[in-house]
């Protein structure tokens, strides 16, 4: 799978989480409005599209699209 | 002619209050020797109080926060800085940062993701003509998650996360009521917050004070320890008979939980109101006083979630500048259980869990238990629970006027279900009827 298609995916899940039109790949989860229980959400999206079962630790390293894509490629490969 | 009120809590209390101001004659009828209803202060410290009822609110609360005021009143944000403590599992209690519980948050955020979409599916105005009502409404809340709900530690937390929010147990609810109550309170995320959610901040003095102060203005208006038996209507007016005697009266507004009106005799017999089904809400809240809020000290909230009970949730509820306060929820199937024991066999329970979640804490040197379950004067708390079928066959007919009686009540509405915010604006919307038609 190509970081591309991870990070747009990503993409979309921030913004369904967030009801948010403005997000890309930089943008940082927590700093538009994510908090614990909505990350348990981009979590569960994570696990349900790629498989791999992250941590809100694990979304507080990487909290942007393009981070996050970085993490799922890494824990996939 | 005057008109009666049935019921001296927040819903009455702000029905009686508006009607007055129109120049209308009003009595209300209270049956206990007290006003406020599931609103009610503990006084843990000489002039310090704590709620031992409804408690929360947060800035969606408009009709609250606009009456608490104009009562010249404040609020005080709740304190949740800091650890807290979760015993879920076999072992000793754990610590965390924060609230978010140490189980896998895949699992959780599987679960919201189930509760977001049965929310969603909701019409949050009129629930039973939600697509797929009937469907939604036939199914207990148990029935669901045995069959949407995966992932183990998501069960775990569910019947924790149900209890908390809703005084719950997931056998007594439809999954209708489920989505509506939390569309009804705001979503998830708003009910389940604390700051900027429904439970940012509390009345500063306690919730009661509101009560306190309505009825104050209202006065000789207001009859305590008169339990309505009967409603009677006839061509001119509606005749009610209490302990005291018969009052004549133009309209009435029952604003008292659906348990207790299906108690009252009405002739003639409204259509089916949703008394018959509900279950009562099941919160037992108990209050522990300490010196001083000593667990800030050890850098804990206060906060605790326990899957061993008897407390399901413990929370930090100091008077500003006060002595301590942790306010513990026994709330679902184990308010049942719990309920039942002596009071003693109680205050024994809560003690050891108390140690074992809090082991640096003293013993405390306060202790109060109030126990709204088994209140023959509420039936429960914070609200009617609608089971399969309940909201199908009676709401329809939920705000309907029945005559001259018009209903009020937080179960009467569907703004802000069974939160003090929806028992005021049931009482305005009853208030407002009665003077339209005038």
């Amino acid at each position: 799978m190509s970081t591309d298609l991870v990070v747009d995916g990503m993409i979309r899940t921030f913004s369904r989480v967030l009801r948010s039109d403005d997000v890309t790949p930089d943008s940082d989860f927590f700093e538009l409005g994510g908090d614990s229980l909505l990350a348990t959400r981009v979590l569960s999206a994570v696990a349900r599209e790629f498989g791999p079962e992250l941590t809100i630790g694990d979304l507080l390293v990487a909290p942007t699209p393009s981070a996050l894509a970085k993490l799922i490629e890494v824990e996939l490969s | 002619m005057t008109v009666a009120i049935v019921g001296a809590g927040l819903a009455g209390l702000t029905a009686a209050t508006e009607l007055a101001a129109l120049g209308i004659d009003v009595v209300v009828f209270e049956a206990r020797d007290r006003v406020g209803g599931r609103t009610h202060g503990v006084e843990v410290a000489p002039g310090q109080w704590a709620d031992a009822g409804a408690a929360y609110l947060g800035s969606r609360h408009t009709e609250l926060t606009a009456l608490i005021s104009r009562l010249g009143l404040a609020t005080t944000p709740t304190s949740t800085e800091g650890q807290s403590r979760f015993s879920l599992r076999d072992g000793d209690p754990v610590t965390t940062d924060g609230r978010f519980p140490p189980v896998s948050a895949v699992a959780l955020g599987e679960l919201f993701d189930l509760l977001d979409e049965v929310t969603a599916a909701i019409r949050p105005d009129a629930p039973w003509e939600s697509a797929n009502a009937a469907a939604l409404d036939a199914e207990t809340v148990t029935e669901w998650v045995e069959r949407s709900v995966r992932h183990a530690d998501a069960r775990l937390f569910f019947p924790l996360f149900l209890g908390e929010m809703m005084a719950a147990d997931p056998d007594d609810i439809s999954v209708l009521h489920m989505g509506f109550y939390l569309a009804s309170g705001g979503g998830l995320q708003f009910l389940n917050a604390f700051e900027g959610g429904a439970q940012e901040s509390r009345v500063d003095g306690g919730a009661h004070q509101i009560g306190e102060l309505l009825a104050a203005k209202l006065g000789d208006r207001l009859r305590l320890s008169e339990t309505v038996r009967s409603i009677a209507e006839t061509d001119a007016s509606v005749v009610l008979t209490t302990d005291g005697g018969t009052w004549d009266a133009e309209a009435v507004v029952v604003a008292i939980p659906p348990l207790l009106a299906d108690a009252i005799e009405f002739h003639p017999a409204p259509p089916a109101r949703s008394g018959s089904g509900v279950a009562p809400g099941c919160a037992i809240k108990v209050q522990l006083v300490y010196p001083s809020p000593l667990w800030r000290a050890e850098g804990l909230s206060g906060w605790s979630v326990s899957a061993d009970g008897p407390l399901l949730s413990t929370v930090d509820d100091s008077p500003p500048g006060g002595v301590g306060v942790l306010t513990g929820f026994v709330t679902g199937a184990e308010a049942k259980r719990f309920g039942a024991l002596t009071a003693d066999r109680q205050r024994a329970r809560v003690l050891a869990q108390t140690r074992r979640l809090f082991p640096s804490l003293p013993d405390p040197i306060g202790y109060h238990r109030t126990d709204w379950l088994n209140d023959p004067h509420s039936r429960g708390c914070y609200a009617a629970l609608f089971g399969p079928g309940d909201w199908v066959a009676t709401g329809p007919t939920l705000t309907t006027p029945h005559g001259r009686v018009h209903w009020a009540g937080t179960e009467t509405s569907t703004e802000f279900f069974g939160l003090m915010e929806g028992a005021i604006r049931s009482g305005r919307r009853a208030a407002a009827e009665i003077a339209g038609t005038r």
